[in-house]
């Protein structure tokens, strides 16, 4: 145990070297923009991932609560003047305000109905973000949006901005293992697992997953405000259903309930449909043939490989394989 | 029977009915258990026992009557109220938290007993480890008792059938309840398996929990309770030592002397 602790932390310290050092070999500005796109759909994908993964309800809404977070800090710098960097938390704050109020209204049912309910929140946002002209404009979007900065440091091209990101992420990664490693995130799992038995055991279910919302919420609602200031222009699109589709991807193929599988997810994601533009008009048809093949032969997704093949090793090694089709209960936090 | 509490009653339910559109699953039923008793609740199919069950666990509210535990009143609290004032159950379907390890299906139930959540995690402060280390501890003591410490990385859905329902009561047990509701716990074991059942449901008692059981073995049922309940029809018929009410001709009437409704 203690060896296997120590490799793994090897292992992260390497991954965060590789990722700290990827602008560098890059070499263009293409590239540095891609990596940034990474590790925005990372950390999204991470915040998802703790109602998708970690409570086991499907939500549509998720894009809904970037765009929530996009268009406060937006609205907050381009018309009041406030410092983007400000904007971030309030952002987060906002984005969990609504989260509060929709789970609070939603999580009432589980599963389909659920998923459907945030569907419908998620519309009744895109529509209000939509015809609230005075506020968004519509349509036409928010514009000039300014770029983040803290004094000198001015977050306006990729480079600096994916620091900023990858930092973002990495806090996030952890925050997430420390839930799975405590007595709040065991009450998650077992919500997800079996809610009667969690129930009886004291844990009052509706609680637990609206504490799990308003999280991923706050987290989308800051990684949306980073967007609008990257790319500063944010359209009513932010919220719309292929950003939510995206999304759920990523953290399916990545492996669901897992910390490394959303980042990983992202990142097949953000290359897959790079490198597939040679394909031209045929993109979206081979990507959609691997996205399925990848949920039929890999239900645990890409980091389900890994658990595969560390199990084949064991049983190699010392005691018979332990069969797993889910991700464990830590799954990449371990 | 009245229902005032008594020294040392730690249930008393009393004119308890739960109505189900036109069926009365439990009419007017009255029983106490006393702490450190161990109580078998038997009845034909359909004479809703798993009904009482559920009442008393919190995930049904009854229809009428009042449901006391450990001297304060608790009929219609929640499932998870129960839970917490110290109500654990296992379900007649095995029940357990299928994609997580021994383990962690052991940790998890130890909701009720641990305090470090989240914050603390985050901050890693000594109350944070201290409770972890001692968690872990606690958890392989439970999975010893139950038998399965070898088993603590196995995952839950995995097991044998029989490891299942040992893993059920392992998770009953890690909330450290002072009343333990189980639902048929010998369902689909063979004999041996049964006795083991016994002798761990002995040493349950022996740790200060209180059971109450539902069970159609009778062979269990017999070895191990104080005391039974009778229902049937949802209604209680006889209540008292186990070699009495087995032997009661109304009881045995019940049970054997009439068409097999379930058949």
């Amino acid at each position: 145990m203690n060896t296997n602790s120590h490799g793994q932390t090897l292992a992260i310290a390497g991954g965060v070297a590789a990722a700290a050092v990827l602008p560098f070999l890059s070499g263009n500005a293409y590239l540095e923009h891609l990596l940034v796109l990474w590790m925005l759909y990372a950390l999204l994908a991470l915040s998802l991932n703790i109602v998708i993964g970690y409570l086991g309800e499907l939500t549509f809404g998720h894009a809904a609560f970037v765009g929530v977070g996009a268009y406060t800090s937006a609205i907050l710098s381009t018309q009041f003047g406030l410092p983007p960097l400000l904007g971030l938390p309030l952002a987060g704050l906002v984005a969990a305000g609504f989260g509060l109020v929709i789970g609070y209204a939603a999580l009432r049912v589980v599963g389909p109905q659920f998923a459907i309910l945030t569907l419908g929140f998620g519309a009744i946002l895109f529509t209000i973000t939509n015809h609230w002209v005075d506020l968004t404009r519509g349509p036409m979007g928010i514009t000039d949006i300014p770029p983040m900065a803290i004094g000198p440091l001015a977050f306006d091209s990729a480079r600096p901005t994916y620091y900023l990101v990858l930092a973002l992420v990495l806090a996030t990664a952890y925050l997430c293992h420390a839930l799975v490693s405590s007595r709040t995130g065991r009450a998650f799992l077992a919500v997800r697992e079996n809610a009667p038995l969690a129930a009886s055991l004291g844990i009052n279910v509706f609680h637990t997953k609206l504490l799990g919302f308003v999280a991923a919420t706050a987290i989308a609602g800051i990684g949306g405000a980073i967007y609008a200031h990257y790319i500063r222009v944010i359209t009513p699109d932010i919220m719309g259903v292929h950003n939510v589709a995206a999304l759920i991807i990523v953290v399916i193929i990545g492996g669901r309930g897992t910390i490394l599988g959303p980042i990983l997810g992202a990142l097949v994601y953000i290359g897959l449909l790079e490198s597939l533009r040679v394909a031209g008009p045929l993109r979206m048809v081979i990507f959609a043939a691997l996205l399925t093949g990848t949920v039929v032969f890999l239900p645990g997704g890409l980091v389900s490989l890994w658990q595969r093949w560390r199990n084949s090793n064991k049983s190699e090694n010392t005691q018979p394989a332990t069969p797993t089709g889910l991700p464990s209960a830590e799954g990449g936090a371990k | 029977m009245n229902a005032t509490a008594n020294a040392g009653e730690i249930l008393s339910v009393s004119n308890l009915t739960r109505i189900f559109g036109g069926l009365t699953a439990v009419r007017d039923v009255t029983m106490s258990v006393q702490a450190g008793e161990v109580v078998g609740l038997i009845g034909p199919n359909g004479a809703g026992k798993t009904t009482l069950f559920n009442m008393l666990g919190g995930s049904l509210p009854p229809s009428s009557g009042s449901i006391r535990f450990d001297g304060s009143d608790c009929t219609g609290a929640p499932s998870h109220v129960m839970g917490q004032r110290g109500v654990s159950r296992t379900f007649q379907i095995t029940s357990l938290f299928p994609s997580l390890t021994a383990l962690d299906n052991v940790r998890s139930a130890a909701y009720r007993t641990t305090r470090a959540g989240w914050g603390a995690a985050i901050l890693r402060n000594a109350a944070y480890r201290r409770e972890e280390a001692e968690l872990r501890r606690k958890a392989m003591e439970i999975l010893a008792f139950c038998d399965l410490d070898h088993r603590a990385d196995t995952l839950a859905d995995s097991m044998s059938y029989g490891e299942q329902r040992r893993l059920e009561i392992a998770i009953a047990l890690a909330a450290e309840p002072r009343l333990l509701l189980l639902d048929e716990p010998a369902a689909g074991m063979n004999p041996e398996e049964g006795q083991r059942l016994v002798e761990m449901i002995r040493r349950i008692r022996a740790r200060g929990v209180t059971v109450l059981l539902v069970e159609h073995h009778m062979r269990v049922v017999a070895s191990v309770c104080d005391r039974l309940v009778v229902l049937d029809h949802g209604v209680k018929i006889a209540e008292g030592a186990p070699a009495q009410v087995l032997n009661d001709p109304e009881v045995i009437r019940v049970y054997l002397g009439r068409e097999p409704v379930d058949a």
